[in-house]
């Protein structure tokens, strides 16, 4: 066990029980180092999970206190949770399917809010714990269990929904780009408000396998760089290009949620004991 | 008092029928009775007629439907043929609403030109409402100087119209007769 | 000879204790918000709907005052979660919905039973199926409520109060029980109770309500989840103390890992269950009338009580000796109340027929259990008069038009 995972994880549930190949474990990591760059401590931080590989897997690994959610609505509980708790920050580490999918009204609603969480949308293009099937975040076309002459429906990018929500904070990375996650992690986590990181990463036991053509964790890693950059190896464009980095910064520029509605107790208290 | 009186009030949405009710149950309560209200709600206010149903009694009471009306107001012509048939005591109706009665029942009918008094004195048909309530105060045997200490409670503006309206319907002479 | 009359409830002593305060006129939603803000209620989060609309009206104005806290949830989906991370986090949190929220809620109401958070549910019933007719009675989730999430292996806590009144005491107590047994506790009212305007007394200083209010407190300590154990009155987990609790949809340990081994599935389930079972009679709570030497007795619950109660009054006078059964406590259903070999007449708001069934499964002879379910309208007196006569002379229910009374 590295350094971090001994400081901020539960001995006894690391490692990760994700598939060999999986890059949630690696994320984790990432995010822990975020953490710990900010020198925030276990009794900190709550962490929240969502449903499907990505919350399973991360489900009870952080040595603090935490919650998985039923499918999609870790936003819901975080909001109610952030009311009566304001004074710790809430992590929630949830898959496609959660914030895009089953769970999509939640996150829009959430980022409207302002609600002081961060999101860290593990993004693996698919419901790969019930098999692989397509999600939203599938690239169209794409073969999966579920769309196996292509996936015909058209995708989102849920950066896109969480900005014209208003999130004030909001970031993609993929699973090749270990520093850029860090740093967009650790300005989310400053934000006292909704922030939102989408980070892309390879299934290697289905959405490589059907869509890619192989299990083999080089092909599936390979395909994510090349996307990432929006080019081969060898100088051609890929199909399509994912734009990464900080796609929305408004940090800390509206008050969130739950000070709102302490500001608004305060206004009403006074107003009470005024005598109006 | 008796041991359980029933009230019913129907009459379209915007003539004040549970606004009415209200201060009639509020007034009881002040008193010391214990009251029931039930009001008509969505879709039976959508079919042409609000209802309230009343009951005051010295007790507890048990069942808050209306089964047999002691106090029947109706103020419009077919909140008086829904209801008709629920009362068995005494009919208090406005004739410029409510213009073909049963003939059967004559002495249990007390005409209340409420909307005409309201005009006449107030130069506004709104004011029928409590012209209203000022009989049903009456025929109840309610405390007037009750019901408008509730009524200033309630009702936010033209507290003297109001109470003059109150006055007027208390002091009507059929009512006074009927009481 | 005095009728006899009985109601078990804790606050059929807590009326006595308390006799300082206002006389109102108020209604339903109006003593339920009351009651929950003497209970110390902290974070309401729901969606509007008819007839609870009012409740959500009533909490957004009165929780800022006292420093709590009103969410408006995006549906009810997302207001019962918000309640249960709000409860998590240490604040007790009440939701309020019709049949089309409560059925929405089940997601969130598995989740919050099987990690033993406290939460209240109202539930102000209308006619339906589904949004049916949204300013009539119903009582057609009797069922539902007892089955309020998948999967089994639970027990639930249902209330069902009969007046505005009691639907302020009441809502104290339902938020008492969600802290002793840590579950959630459904107040299964209808859009009569909920409309209805009553006199209302309400104790002008509820701080002097402490000695009937449970308090909430945080467990800090293993056991997060006691395996095997049916023990009540333990502290709610809190999460935010940094005690390392985990809660999750998972079957779990101890601990709060999930887990996928049989002894744990088992030991969940015993104590999700008995935790219940076993103190069922901390739950008990009914009102009954003339039992002694009836004949025929009927049984209601919710603003069907009302009417039946005066006709069994009204058939006693008539000469008919009937007796008046009215349950407050639905879930766990209270068998023994069923134990005299009389007929008994249910009456619900239901042509389907729910309450009667448990009666038939509980009383010693099924066939002599009679229903008369009305859809969308209260029993009147003359009515449920004709059925006791009927009942308890001929041993059949009347006929009488738009009243079912078969079951199978």
């Amino acid at each position: 066990m590295n350094k971090l995972a001994a400081k901020y994880l539960r001995p006894e549930l690391v490692p990760t029980k994700a598939c060999q190949g999986c890059a949630i474990g690696a994320i984790e990591n990432w995010l822990l180092q975020a953490i710990d760059e900010m020198e925030l401590k276990q009794e900190d931080v709550i962490f929240g999970a969502g449903i499907g590989c990505v919350g399973r897997q991360t489900f009870a690994t952080w040595g603090g206190d935490n919650f998985g959610a039923t499918h999609g609505r870790a936003l819901a509980v975080a909001t109610g949770l952030k009311v009566a708790r304001p004074d710790k920050k809430i992590l929630l580490v949830v898959g496609d399917g959660d914030a895009a999918s089953i769970g999509a009204s939640h996150l829009i609603h959430a980022a409207r809010r302002n609600v002081g969480v961060t999101v860290i949308c593990e993004d693996n293009m698919g419901y790969e714990s019930t098999g692989g099937q397509f999600s939203p975040t599938t690239p169209a076309g794409y073969v999966t269990n579920s769309s196996p002459y292509g996936m015909a429906e058209q995708s989102f990018d849920p950066c896109d929904v969480v900005i014209a929500a208003g999130a004030t904070f909001v970031a993609e990375t993929t699973a090749v780009q270990w520093r850029q996650t860090v740093k967009v992690v650790k300005l989310a986590m400053q934000n006292d408000g909704f922030s939102f990181v989408h980070i892309r990463f390879p299934c290697v036991q289905n959405f490589g396998a059907s869509a890619l053509g192989s299990r083999d964790p080089l092909v599936s890693m390979e395909w994510i760089y090349d996307h990432t950059k929006g080019k081969t190896d060898d100088g051609a464009e890929t199909d399509f290009a994912w734009e990464t980095g900080i796609k929305h910064d408004a940090s800390n520029s509206r008050p969130e949620y739950s000070k709102v509605l302490r500001d608004l107790n305060a206004r009403v208290r006074a107003d009470m004991a005024a005598g109006s | 008092m008796k041991p359980r009186t029933e009230i019913l009030i129907s009459g379209f949405g915007g003539q004040g029928v549970i606004r009415m009710a209200l201060i009639l149950g509020r007034c009881a309560v002040d008193q010391g009775q214990r009251v029931t209200m039930l009001k008509s709600h969505g879709t039976e206010t959508r079919g042409g007629y609000v209802r309230a149903q009343l009951v005051i009694s010295p007790d507890y009471v048990d069942s808050p439907v209306v089964e047999n009306a002691d106090l029947f107001v109706a103020f419009s012509a077919p909140a008086y043929r829904k209801f008709y048939d629920l009362c068995s005591g005494k009919v208090l109706y406005d004739p410029e609403m409510v213009e073909d009665i049963h003939d059967d029942a004559a002495d249990r009918h007390v005409e209340i030109p409420s909307r005409a008094l309201a005009r006449d004195h107030f130069d506004n048909a709104l004011f029928a409402n409590m012209v209203m309530l000022g009989a049903l105060t009456r025929l109840a045997a309610m405390d007037l100087a009750v019901m408008k200490d509730v009524m200033v409670d309630v009702i936010p503006r033209a507290h003297e119209q109001n109470l003059r309206a109150l006055d007027l319907g208390h002091g009507l002479e059929v009512v006074a007769r009927r009481a | 000879m005095a009728l006899s009359e009985e109601l078990v409830a804790p606050w059929a002593e807590w009326q006595e204790s308390y006799q300082d305060g206002q006389r109102l006129l108020e209604a339903g939603t109006y003593a339920l918000t009351e009651g929950a803000v003497a209970a110390g209620l902290g974070v309401f989060a729901g969606y509007p709907i008819t007839p609870a609309t009012d409740i959500a009206e009533y909490m957004s104005k009165r929780l800022p005052q006292i420093d709590g806290y009103y969410l408006q949830a995006e549906d009810e989906l997302a207001g019962m979660h918000m309640c249960a991370g709000a409860s998590l986090g240490g604040q007790k949190a009440m939701t309020a919905t019709s049949g089309p929220g409560y059925t929405l809620m089940h997601d969130a109401y598995g989740w919050a039973i099987v990690n033993e958070i406290p939460v209240v549910v109202v539930d102000a019933m209308r006619v339906g199926p589904v949004s049916g007719i949204t300013g009539a009675p119903g009582q057609g989730e009797f069922y539902v409520s007892r089955y309020c999430s998948h999967g089994g292996n639970i027990e639930t806590i249902v209330l069902s109060p009969n007046s505005v009144q009691e639907t302020f005491w009441l809502t104290i107590d339902a938020f008492n029980l969600a802290e002793r047994f840590r579950t959630v506790v459904t107040i299964l009212t209808d859009q009569v109770v909920a409309d209805m305007f009553e006199d209302l007394f309400l104790p002008g200083d509820y701080g002097a309500l402490s000695d009937i209010v449970v308090p909430r407190r945080h467990n800090l300590t293993m056991p997060f989840f006691p395996a095997d154990s049916s023990e009540i009155d333990l502290p709610p987990n809190v999460i935010g103390e940094g005690t390392g609790v985990c809660v999750s949809p998972y079957t779990h340990t101890e601990e709060g890992y999930d887990i996928e081994e049989m002894e744990a599935q088992w030991s969940q389930t015993f104590r999700l269950i008995n935790k219940i079972r076993h103190h069922k009679d901390e739950i008990l709570r009914y009102e009954a009338v003339g039992l002694d030497d009836a004949e025929v007795i009927a049984v209601a619950y919710g603003a069907t009580a009302r009417t039946v109660k005066t006709a069994v009054l009204e058939a006693r006078r008539q000469g008919v000796k009937a007796g008046f059964l009215r349950l407050i406590s639905l879930w766990p259903f209270p068998d023994e109340l069923f134990e005299r070999d009389q007929p008994y007449l249910v009456c619900e708001l239901n042509y389907d027929g729910q309450l009667v069934r448990e009666v038939m499964r509980a009383a010693p002879d099924k066939n002599r259990v009679h229903f008369m379910g009305k859809s969308g309208e209260m029993h009147t007196v003359a009515e449920v008069c004709e059925a006791l006569e009927g009942v308890a002379k001929h041993q059949k229910m009347p006929q009488q038009p738009y009243i079912w009374t078969e079951v199978r």
